[in-house]
């Protein structure tokens, strides 16, 4: 089975469930709720850890409560991985979506050519925007970040469009990132989100990684192309940048002869 | 200076659809730290809205500049009938997970404008004698509808509902206020202690509150029943005068 269908699987249970919580609310069941900003499974509290950094470099002040519902998200992150990108972000499953329809319209989007030094280079990109966000956000004192937050902004307008009946004017922005993900390739992930960049801090070498397990593949290369984030796999898969996906896991033509290029533990 | 020009300017601006900002008196939900640090500590995450059972918090929208996505009550509408759910589920401690009695929650206070108030109208008809319009009636739907009667609201001579400072500010009296075509009572937000924030249509009444709240003296609670359970009617004697003729005098006009 390729690791993709159960992605598949995960990213449509997440879908689902982006209207199901509020409906669940509606109904007077509340186990679980929240927005991907934040959100409860039981007494179980999970909240995104850019959102809850924003409010205490905003506020000055850290309380038990943004403590406690940091714990579940950051011993997720150590442990698996950046896999809330891509097994979970709704807007990840929507770009992929996007890419599959470009197929289908046989666009070709700008894609960069990969070069040793261009996962550098983006990486340069992704800290200077959280770098310039969290400045702006701290002379604003308001926690601004969350109103580019894909995810979060994806969740709460379903919030509303099933609590009240409306959607508000953050859904444009989202739509504007989902229409230019037809022309640049994979562009707001790799480059701009911050909650995907901060994220990224908390990878570990020890969690679950990509790492090449063979001492010699074919060298095709496959792996390097199929990449969303625009990495090299084989070197770079302990890197914030890799989420965990599996493409390039599921690609690596070695794999059906021998374990060349798996998901390890170390 | 007001004028009808300024209040047709007032009107315009509290039914443009784009203007939600100068239109509501918004409070933030119970628990809420003041409004500064409110806005610094909430993430925008709605859980506290998902959480209401009444659906009495709203999510602010783009209008409101960056207040987008913040939790707020808009009593007129739907008041908070003070459950104590959302503070519990607020991740950042925006809303304070520690207040736990409904009576300690400080959202805002209810102000009574005593020219419309159905009440003070129907004691001002009595006091002149007559009742000119003829549809002098009495209320008190305030002090029947508040989660604390006698202590937050009380009725003064019997009558005239007056708010102490225990009101929480939950609104519940603003919500079923009868009087038309405004309600009578308005709350005015505690988070937000500058004047703009809360609008033209709390600046208006604050204004009123100023020389209206006064809780002391005023009674409620056992005090109140004591004085109430007094009144009897047996022994007390009334102390007008007749204004008609006596009978002799009566008399002695016949004999004339
Ligand atoms: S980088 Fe951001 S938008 Fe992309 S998958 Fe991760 S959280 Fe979602
Ligand atoms: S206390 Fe209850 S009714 Fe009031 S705003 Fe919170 S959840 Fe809603
Ligand atoms: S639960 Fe707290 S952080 Fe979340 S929207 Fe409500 S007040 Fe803001
Ligand atoms: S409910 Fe409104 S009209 Fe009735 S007594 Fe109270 S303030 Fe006056
Ligand atoms: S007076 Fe009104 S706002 Fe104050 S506690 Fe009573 S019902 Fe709530």
């Amino acid at each position: 089975m390729k690791i993709k269908t159960f992605r598949r699987i995960a990213q449509t249970a997440t879908l689902i469930a982006i209207f199901l919580i509020p409906l669940l609310n509606v109904f007077e069941l509340y186990f679980i709720k929240g927005t991907f900003y934040s959100m409860d499974i039981g007494d179980a509290a999970i909240a995104d850890p850019l959102a809850v950094f924003q409010s205490m470099l905003a506020s000055g002040t850290i309380n038990p409560y943004m403590i406690g519902s940091l714990i579940i998200p950051i011993a997720l992150m150590l442990l698996l991985g950046r896999v809330w990108c891509s097994w979970f972000c709704p807007y990840y499953f929507i770009a992929e979506m996007m890419e599959k329809l470009r197929k289908l319209m046989r666009m070709k989007p700008f894609k960069p050519q990969y070069t040793d030094s261009y996962p550098h280079k983006q990486a340069k990109y992704r800290y200077l925007f959280l770098l310039v966000g969290l400045l702006v956000m701290s002379v604003i004192g308001v926690p601004i970040l969350n109103l580019i937050s894909a995810p979060g902004i994806i969740s709460s307008q379903a919030l509303v469009l099933v609590k009240f009946g409306y959607v508000t004017f953050e859904l444009v922005f989202v739509a504007v990132l989902v229409f230019l993900e037809l022309f640049y390739y994979r562009w707001w992930c790799r480059l701009f989100c911050p909650t995907g960049t901060f994220l990224s801090f908390f990878r570990m070498k020890r969690g679950m990684t990509v790492r090449k397990v063979a001492d010699e593949c074919s060298n095709c290369l496959t792996c390097v192309r199929t990449c969303p984030m625009m990495i090299n796999p084989m070197t770079m898969g302990e890197s914030g940048h890799c989420n965990n996906c599996g493409d390039c896991v599921d690609a690596c033509p070695d794999n059906r002869k021998k374990d060349t290029l798996k998901f390890t533990f170390r | 200076m007001r004028n009808k020009f300024t209040e047709m300017f007032e009107n315009l601006l509290n039914s443009n659809p784009f203007k939600n900002y100068f239109k509501k008196n918004r409070l933030r939900p119970p628990g809420a730290v003041d409004e500064e640090m409110f806005m610094e500590l909430c993430i925008r995450c709605a859980r506290c809205i998902e959480v209401c059972p009444y659906d009495s918090i709203r999510r602010a929208d783009l209008y409101e500049k960056l207040q987008i996505g913040t939790p707020y009550v808009f009593p007129d509408d739907k008041a908070c009938y003070l459950c104590m759910r959302c503070m519990k589920v607020c991740p950042t401690g925006a809303l304070n997970p520690r207040l736990t009695e409904g009576q300690d929650v400080r959202m805002g206070l209810a102000v009574i404008n005593q020219d419309t108030c159905l009440n003070f109208k129907y004691y001002k008809d009595e006091m002149e004698g007559v009742s000119m319009s003829g549809t002098a009636q009495l209320c008190s739907t305030c002090y029947n509808v508040c989660p604390y009667t006698d202590s937050a609201i009380v009725l003064e001579k019997f009558i005239l509902p007056v708010i102490t400072d225990k009101c929480t500010g939950c609104g519940i009296c603003a919500e079923k206020c009868p009087s038309t075509p405004k309600k009578s009572i308005v709350i005015y937000p505690e988070g937000m202690p500058i004047e703009e924030k809360a609008g033209f249509y709390g600046r208006k009444h604050r204004v009123q509150a100023q020389d209206e709240k006064k809780p002391e003296g005023a009674l409620h609670g056992e005090e109140l029943l004591n004085q109430k359970q007094k009144i009897d009617g047996s022994d007390a004697k009334p102390d007008f005068e007749y204004n008609m003729e006596l009978y002799e005098t009566k008399d002695e006009w016949q004999n004339q």
